[in-house]
């Protein structure tokens, strides 16, 4: 983990102290215009329209993203407009998914909407990324 | 002309996506060999529970956000925000930093805003501290608390805050414009 740089976007090892960290959660009433960043984990309920980074991130039914996600973890159970980079990704039967899923791992329940390219990538992409690449639409 | 014929299959589904809880737990097993050893696991489970809970937005003090808030909720910030915010109540807690304006019915100030602060009723904690004005009905400032801004009894006031800027704005321009209308007059 030491010889991570500092900047890696992605913690591929859980946190040591990370119990420590509280939850963070976008309510369902609330709406973010602009970036959310965390080392802990986070539950959006409500709106994001921009990016988020989490450690681990939870898109609850009736949240919804229109932007890039970027976690070690994600489960989407919402609607999401955008990019997904995560190690693992859990897609749930009421997501809904417009864009790319780069994962290393995934789940797609049965009943998940997915319109998205979902490439598989390799450890150290998600070890090295420290800047979310540009893709082609 | 049907390639596939799924239409038996389709009524299983929408029975199956309803129940979201029983979907997690089957969930944890599968993932977990690859990169995620067991306690990230266990925390898992309860993820998904809260969903029943009022819905009240937590700004935990390891998020950062750039941009704004806007809610028709309670905002409860531990955090950093770089950008403006709207909610009904707002609790800027103990360690948050707020770079903006908050606005909101009742705030609660116990950290650190670099900014604006409008709202009806207003709290400065004793571990409050405000660079910058205050708009607000009622206001409570604890001893300790640090201000540096303006307080203003002027929320809800339609023109409240352009009132207090006009009334030496249109004097002086009063002044201004008499001062050189007479003597163009006398030249004239």
């Amino acid at each position: 983990m030491s010889a991570l740089p500092q900047r890696a976007l992605i913690r591929t090892q859980p946190r040591r102290g990370d119990a420590a960290l509280p939850v963070s959660r976008i309510g369902n009433g609330l709406t973010v215009t602009g970036n959310l960043d965390t080392e802990g984990e986070l539950h959006v309920h409500g709106r994001v329209q921009g990016s988020l980074r989490a450690d681990r991130l939870v898109l609850a039914t009736d949240g919804e993203v229109e932007g890039d996600i970027v976690a070690r973890d994600a489960r989407i159970c919402g609607r999401v407009n955008g990019r997904v980079f995560a190690l693992n990704v859990t897609v749930d039967s009421t997501a809904d998914i417009t864009g790319r899923i780069f994962h290393h791992t995934v789940e797609v329940a049965r009943g998940a909407r997915v319109d998205a390219r979902m490439p598989w990538r390799p450890l150290n992409f998600f070890e090295t990324l420290e800047q979310i690449p540009e893709t082609q639409p | 002309m049907t390639m596939f014929s799924r239409n038996d299959k389709t009524p299983e589904p929408t029975p199956a996506a309803k129940p979201v809880a029983t979907a997690t737990p089957i969930n944890p097993a599968p993932p977990a060999p690859q990169s995620a050893p067991a306690p990230m696991e266990t925390r898992r489970v309860p993820a998904p529970s809260p969903h029943g809970t009022p819905s009240v937005s937590v700004i935990s003090k390891a998020l950062k956000i750039t941009g704004e808030l806007e809610s028709t909720e309670d905002i409860h910030i531990e955090g950093e925000v770089d950008g403006d915010i709207r909610g009904v109540g707002v609790k800027i807690g103990h360690n948050a930093k707020v770079k903006g304006t908050v606005y909101g019915e009742e705030v609660e100030v116990a950290g650190t805003v670099i900014g604006k602060v409008e709202a009806r009723k207003v709290v400065i904690a004793s571990t409050g501290h405000m660079s910058g004005d205050v708009v607000h009905q009622d206001i409570r400032i604890e001893s300790g608390a640090y201000i540096d801004g303006h307080c203003r009894p002027e929320y809800g006031k339609p023109d409240g805050k352009a009132h207090a800027i006009q009334k030496p704005a249109t004097a002086s321009q009063n002044y201004s414009s008499a001062k050189p209308a007479e003597p163009a007059r006398s030249i004239a």
